[in-house]
């Protein structure tokens, strides 16, 4: 199988990378720090090509598409990449949410559209969005990134149908909190490193949902949980997210 | 705004040349308050346009956030407001079309304009927000519920803004109200901007006059989120996408 990580160098999409390359699978993994990536324990079984994209420029995007142009297609996309700026909302310079919206909804858009109907994807094959488990929560704190993720998941659910007649299957990923550096940085002081999944686990359920059938996955019993909550009572869901995350924020972390 | 057309109220309505936008404009000028309307057109003699003496129209490209943002700031420094009531962010674009066919600047285009726009314009007001406890107005779309294969981008852009004002909601309790309205498919001119031959579905779709109306009455209550919709007009929507109907 040939599968394409963006955000591969760390985090959740590392131990993607990991876990289908222990899988025996071939990984393009993009990045823009390439450089953890070349040091990849060599005990995989599969292979992996490292790729720059800096998915804050188009032009790069542009370029890795390219160099996709007369290879073989894709079997499984996951467009994982994305940054976070957390804080009081008019705390946060515009250009940290002008680099959050590119990076976490227009790469993951501009990927998608040029990926799929272009015989760059395999028949039968799945692209697969991160989006977040804000989604359903709402996350005061961090309203842009929120936002994003909102979009990206709205942005899942539309393209279903057409990039089905592609032959391309859309599944929408709603990860809860995961213990990596990112969320360390972005997390409130105090908050409890050991009640974050670790990505070796969520790597792997997400691999297994991206098997099956399903269009959305929130992995965990508590991001499952957290989303009936979050649809049941979203008032108060999200009051319950402010008092957990927006009034014990220090400042803004962009 | 708690004790009704107490004070003209200042109100920016964005997106006002037309549809939805205009008619809220003209109809927050009626009641006398002070209305800053803008929008991507150049419009020579704004008293002519709107036929309210105390509309100000100013020229603001929303494809150029940045810009947007100041010059409306720098307007309203001008006419001395130190406080804005009441914020209505209306100005969208969208494209129709599968999503694979997508042009890159139109993504690009939609983004900008409907969502890091309204971004950099809500970081330049919260002062004057705050100040006032004002009321800030984003415009959704009912589309987000369930999706439209052709309407990918601007429907996760409606998405994004229900998600900010979702969070931002909370964030600024106490201080200004943050609310976003959801109309269903109007009959506005968007749909053809956007390249979409709607042909005779468009006679299912609500009066842009009833829903501005709606939007107004949504707005005097100030809950969190409201949809406006004719369940019909809904269902006719699903029609309109038919392939052939492109421009």
């Amino acid at each position: 199988m040939r599968v394409l990580i963006t955000g591969a160098a760390s985090g959740l999409g590392r131990a993607l990378t990991e876990e289908l390359l222990r899988q025996g699978h071939q990984v393009v993994a993009a990045d823009r720090e390439t450089d953890s990536l070349e040091n990849m324990p060599m005990a995989h079984r599969g292979s992996c090509t490292i790729r720059f994209v800096d998915l804050e420029s188009a032009d790069s995007i542009q370029r890795l598409l390219a160099s996709f142009q007369g290879q073989q297609p894709f079997d499984q996309v996951f467009l994982n990449a994305g940054i976070s700026a957390t804080g009081k909302f008019e705390e946060i310079p515009a250009a940290a949410y002008e680099k959050l919206i590119a990076v976490n909804l227009f790469a993951p858009i501009y990927l998608a559209s040029r990926l799929v109907g272009k015989e760059l994807m395999a028949r039968n094959s799945r692209i697969v969005f991160i989006s977040s488990l804000s989604h359903a929560m709402g996350y005061p704190g961090a309203s842009v990134y929120a936002a994003t993720k909102d979009g990206l998941a709205a942005y899942a659910r539309c393209v279903d149908k057409p990039f089905r007649k592609e032959r391309v299957r859309v599944l929408t990923v709603f990860p809860g909190p995961i213990n990596t550096a990112h969320a360390k940085r972005h997390a409130p002081e105090g908050s409890k490193a050991s009640k974050r999944m670790a990505p070796q686990k969520m790597a792997k359920l997400i691999l297994r949902a991206a098997k099956g059938k399903s269009k959305t996955y929130y992995p965990g019993s508590k991001a499952y949980f957290g989303a009936l909550f979050g649809k049941m009572m979203p008032g108060l869901a999200t009051r319950l997210m402010r008092r957990g995350i927006y009034d014990k924020l220090k400042g803004p972390v962009y | 705004m708690a004790e009704k057309d107490a004070r003209p109220h200042t109100v920016l309505v964005t997106g006002a040349t037309d549809g939805i936008g205009l008619l809220l404009a003209r109809a927050y000028a009626k009641r006398s308050h002070h209305v800053l309307a803008t929008g991507r057109r150049g419009i020579a003699n704004d008293e002519e346009f709107f036929k309210f003496p105390n509309i100000t129209y100013v020229t603001a490209d929303q494809s150029d956030p940045r810009h947007a943002a100041s010059t409306i700031l720098a307007i309203m420094q001008d006419m001395g407001w130190e406080k804005l009531d009441l914020a209505i962010l209306n100005g969208a674009t969208a494209w129709t079309g599968p999503p694979y066919d997508e042009p890159i600047n139109t993504i690009g285009d939609q983004l900008k304009v409907n969502l890091t726009s309204p971004i950099h314009l809500i970081l330049a007001l919260t002062p004057m927000l705050h100040a006032a406890q004002g009321r800030l107005v984003m415009i959704g779309s009912t589309s987000i519920n369930k999706g439209h294969g052709q309407f990918a981008t601007y429907v996760a852009t409606k998405a994004a803004l229900n998600g900010l004002s979702r969070s931002l909601r909370e964030e600024w309790r106490g201080k200004a109200n943050v609310m976003i309205i959801h109309p269903g498919p109007t009959r506005t001119r968007m749909h053809a901007k956007a390249g979409l031959n709607l042909r005779f579905v468009r006679l299912f779709f609500m009066s842009p006059k009833k829903v501005a109306r709606a939007i107004q009455v949504a707005i005097r209550r100030g809950n969190e989120g409201r949809k406006i919709i004719t369940r019909f007009g809904c269902f006719m929507a699903r029609f309109s996408w038919a392939g052939k109907g492109q421009l």
